[in-house]
């Protein structure tokens, strides 16, 4: 494939946290109309990219699930406020899931690999890529923030080769930068100054030979052979080398990050490049381990992540605090990357036009660690694979499986089934799909002595104040208050009902005059099967 | 080429010597040629060769050096009457006397010679480290550091190819990992990596220091004058290079740049310094000393500060050492020793723990004995602490099989549990689920079981099993060389007479197989001596019962009657591991201290011992015997040393 990009101004950019990072005038700048691929109408058509942005240890589900509102009408949560500015970009799914609970390991397996039994399979971005890498430099670019977690090495994976085996990942974005764009013998002016370098350190050890006995001459000789053997690979270089469609040589290397900010700021800013100049087509970025005990310094935090994540159990209301602080910031950071997509032009729209981008979690609650209402947004039209604006509320839990399925399917890649799945989620290319609707049911309260039973619709506190507080909502009343222990939350499941009618009987108390639930000894779902964790549940 | 035995005895027959009437050896190699076939040659020759032994493959002209490993094992089985096997003909005493006799004359009491100079490359901790000091700053791999995940911190041991253990067992033996294109597009790499950062703004205080003054906010490339460059590149030759740099050369790289100045001056600064980056005199190691050919002689001065430095520091010469290597002070042991003192005190002999011990004693096996990363970490700091403090504090060597000084957090404190309470109490940052915390130095006053490397639990526990623990003990402490188990061994019997067998009875009909016997009558009792200890290294057999600590409890079953009894080959009984650690102490002192002479040694040479080391060894180890010498005085006896001290270049330069 022929390119033609010439870039002739330099310019600075917005780079990471503020710093001023050198690079071309990109938004000014147009790739020419025969970078693209022809579609089948023999049209020039853009390449179409794939990219994923895993975020880590779930969400507090109060502030991320949209309740109520319609595909077209609906007003977006407080944690997805940082994005909300790009709400015509983006395909909200909700009832994303499994029908049970997820480890933190099966969280990042099921986030790009349709189940989190599919261990024995290529994630989707890979399949993705292996299809539409063409003759791109690099075939896809798998990226991390944080090392290695070596007691549960699943966590540390949302990409996968072909035997479902985990992929190398890396977190340094000069590291990236110069795998992208510094590819030493790639530039030729690198090659010249190697060319003199070797003719100077091959002069060096001539002269050290000189006065070398057997054995300095042995060690000479090796490093001599070293020396001829990179001189040939420069001449083979010279000669054979298309002169680069863009000249890589004026992108300067970003500075070295001084926090985590500025790690993911400038990695994204990378990542947008790298699809800009078609250097690579896919890449997958975490931004952290599924478990993520990662501690957010630069936000003032001094606790652990995934400690915060356990947000009943650790309640307080700095612990919840202190979570949000840092999901806004996940959440700032997937406004940053599509803010960014869209500052290229790409043919005749921006770069994000001509991408799917995956955002998602893998888990909901991050305290009870459920696999239904996953999070999960697409942003980027595909190149009119999706039509985005919408916000789609399945009435049943989806695999996210059917989601990849139809996201493979729409990317060309020729497979009827993945994982379990084998029909494709409907709906994303505004076709009709199941909508959510509640069925209609009864709400009461029954007092017995000490004890109290009420069917109704089970919520979670909006209130950060009481964070781990549920209500039952009974229409006519006050909402009842239900305060109980960890043992009880965990034990009847209390985070994977929210949402939906249950009967629920416990100790009934008074305080302040509020009457009010504190301990559970029943719970039965109106419509699901009261122990959740299969299908139907 | 020299003759092997076959053809000998081949020539012997022809010209009609044999049959010798006795095969006492007098020295020549007919004689010992007629030993080796009278005893050795039938199992450990041509068609037949067992354990891979095979006295066909070498020599026994005499004053041969070659094959030193072959014939040092060949006189212990014969010494040892480990060999022939029992059931064959055995020579009588005289016959092995005189074996012994010539092995000793031709391997042990020959000249101590510092060998030939070979010149090698850095290893790669070892450039990860000189980069670091030359420059000020460490070349980094960004990432994010979380509790429990494994991070490697250094681009250049994260992108460097992983250095292959020379002969020596050490990587810092790099004679046999050659240069390759791979490697050196990495140098060029971490070259080009360093010299942007010691040129951008936030390497200001570096720079500063390299040029001597320190320049002002906002210094920009184009404020660099010729001044600049001439101070660069004299402040940074002479360190990269590890000796003097003339002022000839000097001038010789300035001159071009005369013309130039601002951005353009410091492109070309940068590419003379990537230059001499590339260059082989600071990849390698010895390459540009003075040498004259066909002698032996003293290593120049800088040379030696250089020996010194990458023996105890993995690095190069700091400020201090390179002024005592121009005024050739370090000549004076006085002032050696004073040197070295101070180095061992400096935070970076830490690499004779994290290298020289870890690499000997086969330490970063922990690494595969334990799953949860912060368990991983508390247990394999115990022994590198411990090492630690041994090397760096004056301990005396034999303090590695008993001490009673160990490193613990609130990890490992119930490890020991009648002392732990000395420990400074550790109290969780709130939000922290789990911490490695470092280490506490802790007394051990009422402990059982424990004191000494040999009972740490990451020790006992990377060695699962009593043949395991035995074979490491014996080749690792005790410094036998084994041999290499023969390919044709017998199953192991797990039935007798349809009575299950105890894994110790299994080993006993094992042994009573003479090829067997000849290993594991010496690996089995040493090995089951560990069996009051868990394959975690929990100790199963405290007086009060007490519980097992954190991590520690074994999946299998303690047996119920433990019996950590045994026999050494030299006679000697014990009941239980302390009282095999008094033996240890006692009756197998010398070769324990000799071993840890061997491999310090080998370490600091950088390449394998062969038998003119021998005459080191011995003078080095007698003085330690006779002193209850330190750590530190094995070093400095080292340092001392004839081989450290001197070399021999070989004479043939025109060829």
């Amino acid at each position: 494939m022929k390119r033609n990009w010439s870039i002739n101004r330099r310019t600075f950019l917005r780079g990471a946290a503020g710093a001023m990072m050198p690079l071309p005038f990109l938004n000014l700048m147009e790739a020419s109309a025969d970078t693209g691929v022809k579609n089948l109408a023999g049209e020039t058509a853009p390449p179409l990219r794939f990219l994923s942005l895993f975020k880590p240890n779930g969400v507090h589900p109060p502030s991320w699930n949209i309740n109520g509102g319609t595909e077209n009408d609906f007003r977006m949560s407080p944690l997805m406020a940082p994005f909300s500015q790009h709400q015509d970009d983006l395909l909200i799914l909700d009832n994303m899931g499994d029908f049970g609970f997820s480890s933190h390991m099966n969280s990042t397996r099921r986030f790009q690999g349709g189940h989190h039994g599919n261990t024995k399979q290529a994630s989707m971005d890979q399949l993705i890529a292996g299809h539409i890498g063409g003759d791109t430099a690099h075939r896809s670019l798998e990226l991390t923030t944080e090392g290695i977690f070596t007691g549960q090495v699943g966590c540390s994976y949302i990409s996968y080769g072909p035997n479902g085996e985990p992929l190398p990942r890396e977190s340094d974005p000069q590291l990236i930068f110069d795998r992208l764009f510094r590819s030493p013998l790639d530039i030729p002016s690198k090659r010249d100054e190697m060319t003199s370098l070797l003719d100077r350190v091959r002069d060096d050890a001539k002269s050290l030979m000189r006065k070398a006995g057997t054995e300095d001459k042995d060690t000479l000789d090796e490093y001599l052979s070293v020396v001829r053997q990179t001189e040939k690979r420069i001449e083979v270089m010279n000669r054979g080398a298309n002169p680069s469609p863009i000249k890589f040589e004026d992108i300067e290397r970003p500075p070295i990050a001084t926090n985590l900010n500025e790690q993911v700021e400038t990695m994204i800013d990378l990542i947008a490049l790298a699809m800009w100049t078609d250097s690579t087509r896919c890449a997958s970025y975490m931004l952290g381990n599924s478990n993520s005990r990662m501690v957010f310094d630069f936000l003032g935090i001094t606790e652990q992540h995934h400690y915060l994540s356990h947000f009943f159990r650790n309640f307080s209301r700095e612990n919840i605090d202190s979570l949000l602080k840092i999901s806004l910031w996940h959440m700032e950071k997937f406004d940053y990357l599509l803010t960014r997509m869209k500052s290229y032009k790409d043919h005749n729209g921006s770069l994000l036009d001509h991408s799917v981008v995956l955002f998602g979690s893998g888990m909901g609650h991050s305290d009870n660690h459920t696999a239904q209402r996953v999070p999960t947004i697409l942003a980027g039209q595909g190149g009119g694979m999706l039509k985005t604006g919408r916000y789609l509320r399945y009435s049943e839990n989806q695999e996210l499986g059917d989601l990849h399925l139809s996201l493979l399917q729409g990317f060309g890649v020729p497979m009827d089934s993945f994982a379990n799945s084998t029909i494709p989620l409907p709906g994303l290319d505004g076709g009709s799909f199941n909508e959510f609707r509640e069925r209609p049911f009864d709400s009461w309260i029954n007092l017995s002595s000490g004890k109290i039973t009420v069917q109704g619709r089970l919520v979670m506190s909006e209130n950060l104040d009481e964070a781990k507080t549920f209500y039952m909502e009974v229409a006519g009343k006050e909402p009842l208050r239900v305060d109980v222990g960890f043992r009880d939350f965990h034990d009847f499941n209390l985070a994977y009902h929210v949402g939906t009618p249950i009967v629920l009987t416990g100790n009934r108390e008074e305080k302040n005059g509020q009457l009010l639930m504190t301990k559970v000894s029943d719970l039965k779902s109106v419509f699901g099967k009261s122990k959740p964790g299969q299908k139907g549940g | 080429m020299l003759p092997n035995i076959r053809q000998f005895l081949y020539s012997i027959c022809v010209v009609g010597f044999l049959p010798f009437a006795s095969s006492a050896i007098d020295g020549t190699p007919e004689s010992v040629s007629a030993f080796l076939d009278q005893y050795c040659i039938q199992c450990h020759g041509g068609e037949k060769v067992k354990g891979k032994v095979d006295f066909t493959t070498v020599s026994v002209e005499t004053a041969s050096t070659e094959h030193f490993d072959f014939w040092q094992l060949a006189a212990e089985m014969v010494d040892y009457e480990d060999m022939p096997p029992e059931d064959e003909k055995q020579p009588s005493t005289e016959e092995r006397a005189a074996f012994q006799a010539w092995y000793d004359s031709n391997y042990v009491t020959v000249a101590a010679s510092p060998g030939v100079f070979q010149p090698r490359r850095l290893s790669t901790p070892e450039y990860r480290n000189t980069m670091r000091s030359l420059f000020g700053f460490d070349l980094e791999n960004k990432v994010a550091k979380a509790e429990q995940t494994a991070i490697e911190p250094s681009l250049i041991l994260k992108l460097m190819p992983t250095d292959p253990p020379g002969e020596s067992g050490f990587i810092n033996d790099t004679h046999a990992a050659p240069l390759s294109t791979v490697i050196w597009d990495q140098y060029a790499y971490f070259s080009e990596v360093a010299l942007q950062q010691l040129f951008s703004p936030h390497r200001h205080q570096q720079l500063s220091l390299m040029l001597g003054e320190e320049l002002p906010n906002g210094f920009e490339h184009s404020d660099f004058t010729q001044e600049h460059a001439r101070r660069l590149l004299q402040h940074f030759a002479p360190i990269a290079y590890r000796r003097p740099f003339d002022k000839k050369a000097l001038n010789k790289i300035l001159t071009p740049l005369k013309p130039l100045s601002g951005v353009k001056l410091v492109n070309a600064l940068k590419f003379e310094m990537k230059t001499i980056l590339m260059s082989p005199g600071f990849l390698y190691r010895g390459m540009r000393m003075g040498k004259t050919p066909g002698e032996q002689q003293p290593v120049d001065r800088y040379e030696l500060a250089e020996r010194l430095s990458y023996f105890l520091w993995e690095d190069m010469p700091d400020e201090e050492l390179r002024q005592c290597a121009a005024d050739g002070s370090l000549n004076d042991l006085e002032i050696l020793s004073a040197q070295i003192e101070r180095m061992l005190a400096s935070p970076k002999a830490i690499s004779l723990a994290d290298s020289f011990a870890t690499q000997w004693l086969a330490l970063d096996e922990i690494d595969d004995a334990y799953n949860d990363p912060y368990l991983l970490d508390s247990y394999k700091n115990q022994p590198l602490d411990f090492l630690n403090y041994l090397f760096t504090e004056n301990r005396p060597v034999m303090e590695l099989i008993d001490s009673d000084v160990t490193f613990a957090s609130h990890v490992t404190a119930s490890v020991y549990p009648k002392d732990k309470n000395k420990l400074e109490k550790y109290i969780k940052p709130k939000g922290i689920e789990k911490q490695v915390a470092p280490n506490q130095k802790l007394l051990l006053e009422h402990t059982e079981g424990r004191g000494g490397l040999l009972t740490m639990p990451a020790v006992l526990a990377m060695n699962r099993g009593p043949i395991l623990r035995g074979t490491w003990t014996l080749r690792k402490i005790l410094g036998e060389h084994l041999g290499e188990p023969p390919a044709d061994v017998p199953p192991i019997q797990s039935t007798m007479g349809g009575k299950k067998l105890s894994f110790r009875e299994k080993f006993e009909h094992h042994r009573a197989d003479a090829s067997c016997a000849r290993c594991h009558d010496k690996i089995d009792p040493i090995g089951f001596a560990f069996e009051g200890y868990n394959d975690k290294g929990a100790f199963l057999l405290a007086s009060d019962n007490s519980p097992l600590p954190k991590g520690m409890q074994s999946k299998e079953k303690p047996p119920e009657n433990i019996d950590a009894s045994g026999r050494l080959t030299t006679g000697e009984s014990f009941q239980d591991f302390e009282e095999l650690k008094d033996l240890f102490l006692s009756v197998r002192r010398e070769d324990i201290v000799r071993n840890a002479v061997e491999q310090t040694l080998s370490y600091a040479l950088c390449r394998k011992l062969e038998s003119h080391d021998g005459p080191t060894v011995k003078i080095i180890t007698t003085t330690l015997l006779e002193s209850d010498g330190t750590w530190q005085d094995l070093f400095t006896g080292v340092a001392n040393s004839l081989p450290f001290r001197e070399t021999i270049f070989s004479n043939d330069s025109d060829s």
